[in-house]
């Protein structure tokens, strides 16, 4: 009878989750693509020796690592002063809560094309405010200096509510009393985040910063609409990369193997990210030492 | 004082992008060059008029949308409720490995299983058909539904269902009577999560849906958007942009407590 119930759902999960991983597995030792009119032809390593001497997926590896890192720095120390913010008491703060989630729930695509006008060069305000300020027209969306960052910036601006969410559920759960300890032993602000914010926050921040990576590193609506992954290939993404060579250059064999290694690359990442979070943010049991004398 | 100016700073960078789109959507053409400057005939509704007279009308996509949104979020939820059930039902370390595995299937980048779907949609011939896509979207969005609901199960005090059970209630009837309306609230912030991905999933239906009359709103931006950066439409851009952001802002408005609640029980039980 619970099997029954169970079933359905695992089924799906099966098909959609797994299914698509082994086939990827499958077919990145098969040669699949216009040349072979479609029909998988097993080719030994050939695609696994194409990928580790594809320039262009070395470089554009070394692109999406840049964006999820700077992208999900970022938003974790925005989201942390936001959800400190949202975490005292203030007339309108539900409010301002509720609409700081608007980025949050808006496409992608949409908001994507609405950075592009901003970001556009010579019309949109960004542009405007940087020759009034005396730098000059940027070329934001046309140099590649720049355009990466402008990426990362609408990235920020969409998913950072989503972490300050996670972090605010987090600080909620931390007793008042903690930070009074603290204050009657003379610590100020400054000892209060570090030695009970911070580490009574960690599986919130390690929660967010696991989902966000993985996120991240699949970065495909937002670099498709709002740079096309140029100038000159300079803001593509894996997964903008194996769409390239499924949808344009129709080699199936070999967008499954660049698939194949963004996935386990990521797993590998998010293990690395856990790890190192867990030695950098201090831990639980030295912030009761400053509580407990 | 101070924090105030934070509040709004924080109320601008969250809206300040879209204020700007809602405002671009209502310049002329010929002010659109000149965002600042003081022009005679700088305010039009031409932009939404073309909008919604475009071929397909622009609220065509929005319809698709709310029909995927609607489809997806059913289908998840018959298959997710009973799942989410049974997992507190079943021996405790296999109910604990499965949800540590579905966390990591809610972690996972699903834009990456776009290949595996794609053929998937092939072989089945489902291309082209607008609620083909409740499947994949139901299958992406399973793990978080199960995870949440299954947490408001766990909520419940056992004696509840033990006492139906002398009752004589079937599972079907404790189910309907007791246990659904009981985690009500869960069931609709996770409606509501669900939908709100469903709305907004992009490369699933980029590569399933090609025929224009029945693309999804996310598909139909992009495509709006076209390939060139250079010399576009952005009067028209602007107000697609406001006429696409609109339910989901009414959407966060309205249903804000079963959003925030849905996501934080995801973040403090998961």
């Amino acid at each position: 009878m619970i099997a029954f119930l169970l079933l359905p759902a695992l089924l799906l999960l099966l098909v959609v989750f797994v299914g698509p991983l082994f086939r990827y597995a499958w077919l990145s030792f098969h040669a699949d693509s216009v040349v072979t009119g479609l029909i998988a032809i097993p080719n030994g390593g050939a695609n696994w020796l194409r990928l580790v001497q594809d320039q262009r997926f070395w470089q554009d590896l070394g692109q999406t690592l840049r964006f999820s890192g700077v992208s999900v720095g970022l938003e974790l120390i925005l989201a942390l002063m936001i959800a400190l913010l949202l975490d005292q008491r203030w007339r309108g703060r539900d409010v301002v809560r509720t609409l700081t989630l608007i980025p949050w729930a808006l496409p992608t695509t949409v908001m994507a094309l609405g950075w592009r006008w901003i970001f556009n060069t010579p019309y949109g305000p960004i542009d405007h405010f940087t020759r009034m300020i005396g730098i000059g027209s940027l070329n934001i969306l046309g140099d590649p200096h720049f355009t990466w960052m402008a990426t990362v910036w609408a990235d920020v601006w969409k998913t950072t509510p989503f972490a300050a969410l996670i972090l605010l559920a987090g600080l909620q759960t931390i007793p008042v009393d903690l930070y009074e300890a603290v204050r009657l032993e003379g610590g100020n602000a400054m000892v209060c985040l570090r030695r009970i914010t911070l580490p009574l926050l960690r599986p919130y921040i390690l929660l967010a910063l696991l989902f966000r990576l993985a996120q991240a590193f699949g970065v495909f609506d937002l670099i498709q609409v709002l740079t096309g992954g140029g100038p000159a290939s300079s803001t593509e993404s894996v997964a903008l990369y194996a769409y390239w060579n499924a949808l344009r250059f129709l080699d199936f064999g070999y967008s499954a193997t660049i698939i194949m290694a963004s996935f386990i690359l990521i797993s590998l990442i998010c293990v690395v990210a856990w790890i190192l979070l867990q030695i950098i943010i201090p831990t639980h049991s030295k912030s009761q030492a400053v509580v407990e004398p | 004082m101070n924090r105030r100016f934070l509040v709004g700073l924080l109320l601008l960078w969250s809206l300040g992008p879209l204020l700007w789109q809602l405002y671009t959507s209502f310049c002329s053409d010929q002010a659109l060059t000149q965002p600042f400057a003081s022009i005679d005939q700088r305010w039009t509704l031409i932009h939404y008029r073309n909008v919604l007279t475009a071929n397909p009308p622009f609220w065509r996509y929005l319809v698709n949308s709310l029909l995927v949104g609607l489809s997806s979020t059913l289908l998840c939820l018959v298959l997710a409720l009973p799942a989410a059930y049974a997992l507190n039902r079943i021996p405790c370390q296999l109910s604990i490995m499965s949800r540590l595995a579905l966390v990591g299937a809610a972690l996972f980048p699903y834009v990456l299983l776009f290949l595996g779907l794609l053929e998937f949609a092939r072989g089945l011939n489902l291309g082209n058909h607008l609620l083909a896509l409740s499947f994949p979207y139901a299958a992406l969005s399973q793990p978080l539904a199960i995870l949440l609901l299954n947490n408001a199960f766990n909520d419940l005090p056992p004696e509840l269902e033990d006492a139906a059970k002398l009752e004589g209630l079937t599972l079907f009837q404790r189910f309907r009577w007791i246990l659904i309306p009981l985690i009500s609230p869960a069931t609709a912030s996770t409606a509501i999560l669900v939908f709100l991905f469903s709305w907004n999933e992009y490369p699933i239906a980029l590569t399933w849906i090609s025929d224009s009359s029945k693309l999804t709103l996310p598909v139909a931006m992009a495509r709006i958007a076209g390939s060139s950066i250079y010399s576009v439409p952005y009067g028209a851009y602007a107000a697609a942009t406001v006429l696409g952001s609109i339910p989901l802002v009414l959407l966060v408005l309205i249903f804000q407590k079963p959003i925030v609640s849905g996501l934080t029980s995801g973040a403090v039980k998961g």
